[in-house]
């Protein structure tokens, strides 16, 4: 039973006592009983924290004594430090496998270990060698030795680890202009741990860490897989992916608390606004669509094609994911949020048929606007603090980033700025209004 | 999946592991025993590796080796570079070919584009795999800058390369024909 679970169970056993269904010796046992169980957990998971965190810092104490590059052994003393490790780490996780297996404590720290000394044994070879070649090669090298890892030791931190080596792999290998379609196969590695670890425990803290580095494993890999033959694409897909996280996380939350527990919705949000924001400028419109297509340079034709896939499968695959909310009735916050999809499908053709900058710029400033003050009021129907300060936040980054975009003339952003004022204060009475009736209702 | 098959596939997975580390070892070490010694020019430039340490960065003047008129390679695709010798004693790159050449040593590399210069003929650009010299994190910036002040021209700095079945390992630096430990050595009152 999940800690959620023992919680609620334990929140009820008053009301049952009083109602007379169980008596107070069996709600004693119970509160006993569980409260066992959950210090328990508790304690088993600083273990399984401090296991990983202790084999990172040895982990990466070898790396850095190897780096430090000891010349005054010779190649065959390097090569048998190279591998040494590397064989330790390796008989320690085959016996966690073998005897220990459902310790996660145990899995998770030898796999960290391991994921490190790998690294370690191939740094030191190219460093006795001279060989390698830059850091792009490295990274690559090691994402492909940890790529099973994640899934065959049923380890999160290894799959943290392995997708923030990949994708700092594709950005190497980006500067350096190579490519890297072979990147997305490779992430497609950490599914089957993905799946392994949602079965397991879905509001566990691991579930929580890996959809973290999923997320935002994403958030790069969108940006850094586009091949941006016809530009101004990264629009659509990016307001698709944020918006996609948004529903997904919503659809999938089963009364998690606590912002840590919910990574989509937390990268999907932060996201759009930083998105959306960036996109109330006028710049990023400029030189957009079909009629931009770069002829001059030479592409690589499946990521074009992929390019396409994604800026039309992200925002279908939100559209899908709200339609799903919309069933259930109850999640109009977030269906509010994804109101960007259907607009940018309008907006991109627009302005790439118009070659207007101006039409994305305001539709997304006044989309911030609405969806600002929209989540403002619906923090106020909830009587929940947190979403009107997320409204609160929305408006304000727009009114800031307005006032310092040079773009607009003086006499528009005068009006924009009292308009926007008005909007507050008017916010404002309706919001102490309702609190205060609130209050006298309660009375 | 049981515990039986999840240690086996970890087994061949630990042994890939291993192969990766060891055979480059190996590698390196057939080249380095049994390959010919050739030496490169070189220039010199910056130094830090988060994993692997401090070294010395390694430039060409030239990274270029002529290709005959019927040379048809794509970008990326492999190419083998015979290794002759200079009149004063450097390396110098041959002429590019597709298959693997014959009785000479030769580098396994990868092809850039091929194009002609002004006078009509034709090149292959190429990234020699000779990128990085690693030191001691204490000497390497001190060999760093004796390499730099090589290329202002006071000083020569070269590499010596061991070569074997189009493997290429570097065997040493030298700063005017003088290993760099040694020149450091040498040269410790001078800094």
């Amino acid at each position: 039973m999940g800690r959620l679970s023992i919680r609620w169970l334990l929140g009820e056993l008053p009301k049952l006592e009083a109602e007379g269904v169980i008596d107070a010796t069996v709600a004693e046992r119970l509160r006993a009983h569980y409260a066992e169980k959950t210090s328990g957990s508790g304690r088993r998971l600083v273990v399984a924290i401090f296991a990983v965190f202790g084999a990172l810092l040895i982990g990466g104490g070898v790396i850095l004594l190897l780096a430090h590059n000891w010349e005054a052994f010779g190649r065959g003393t390097r090569a048998t430090i190279a591998l040494a490790p590397l064989l330790v780490s390796q008989v320690m996780v085959g016996w966690v496998l073998a005897k220990r297996c459902e310790s996660t404590a145990w899995r998770e720290g030898t796999a960290t270990l391991l994921a490190l000394t790998v690294a370690a044994a191939i740094a030191l070879v190219d460093q006795t060698y001279h060989t390698g070649g830059d850091l792009e090669s490295f990274l690559w090298r090691w994402s492909l030795l940890l790529a099973p890892l994640p899934w065959l030791l049923n380890s999160t931190a290894v799959a943290m680890l392995f997708l923030a080596s990949l994708a700092w792999w594709a950005g190497a290998a980006k500067v350096e202009g190579s490519q890297i379609l072979v990147m997305w196969p490779l992430a497609a590695a950490v599914v089957p741990h993905l799946v392994q670890v949602l079965r397991s425990g879905r509001r566990g803290l691991r579930a929580a860490n890996l959809q973290w580095a999923i997320a935002l494993f994403l958030c790069v890999a969108a940006g850094l897989g586009l091949d941006h033959r016809v530009p101004g694409l990264w629009i659509v897909v990016y307001v698709g992916l944020f918006a996609l996280m948004i529903t997904l996380g919503a659809a999938s939350r089963r009364g998690e608390e606590g912002l840590w527990r919910r990574p989509l919705e937390v990268v999907g949000f932060t996201g759009s606004i930083v998105m959306w924001l960036i996109l109330s400028f006028d710049e990023p419109w400029r030189h957009i669509g079909w009629k931009h297509i770069h002829t001059t340079e030479r592409f690589h034709e499946v990521t074009s094609w992929l390019d396409l896939v994604l800026a039309i499968g992200l925002p279908l695959a939100a559209i899908v994911a709200m339609a799903l909310l919309l069933d259930r009735g109850q999640h109009s916050l977030y269906l509010l949020w994804g109101i960007s999809v259907p607009l940018v499908a309008v907006v991109w053709p627009l302005t790439a048929a118009t070659d207007s900058r101006w039409i994305g710029a305001v539709s997304f400033s006044l989309l911030l606007l609405v969806v600002g003050i929209a989540t403002i009021a619906e923090g106020v129907r909830r009587q929940n603090l947190g979403t009107v300060n997320l409204g609160m936040l929305v408006v304000a980054m727009l009114v800031m980033v307005r006032f310092f975009d040079s773009g607009f003339g003086f006499i528009l952003k005068g009006f924009a700025f009292i308009l926007v004022g008005t909007g507050f204060l008017v916010a404002n009475v309706v919001l102490s209004r309702s609190l205060r009736a609130a209050e006298e209702e309660a009375k | 999946m049981n515990r039986s098959l999840r240690l086996a596939l970890f087994v061949v997975v630990a042994l890939v592991q291993l192969a990766v580390a060891g055979g480059a070892i190996v590698k390196s070490e057939l080249a380095l025993r049994t390959g010919e010694a050739f030496r490169f020019r070189i220039q010199p430039v910056d130094p830090v590796d988060a994993f692997r340490g401090r070294y010395v960065a390694i430039r060409f003047a030239v990274e270029r080796a002529p290709a005959t008129d019927d040379l048809e390679v794509r970008s990326g695709g492999t190419i083998y570079v015979p290794l002759d010798v200079n009149a004063d004693g450097y390396a110098a790159l041959g002429q590019a070919k597709t298959d693997r050449p014959r009785g000479s040593s030769y580098l396994r590399l990868r092809a850039g584009v091929v194009s002609p210069d002004e006078e009509g003929n034709r090149w292959v650009w190429v990234a020699l795999p000779f990128r990085r010299y690693y030191m001691d994190e204490d000497r390497a910036p001190e060999a760093e800058r004796a390499v730099w002040a090589g290329r202002r021209g006071q000083r020569e700095a070269s590499i010596s390369v061991r070569v074997r079945n189009g493997v290429g390992v570097i065997e040493e630096l030298y700063i005017d024909d003088v290993p760099i430990h040694q020149w450091l050595a040498e040269n410790a009152q001078d800094r």
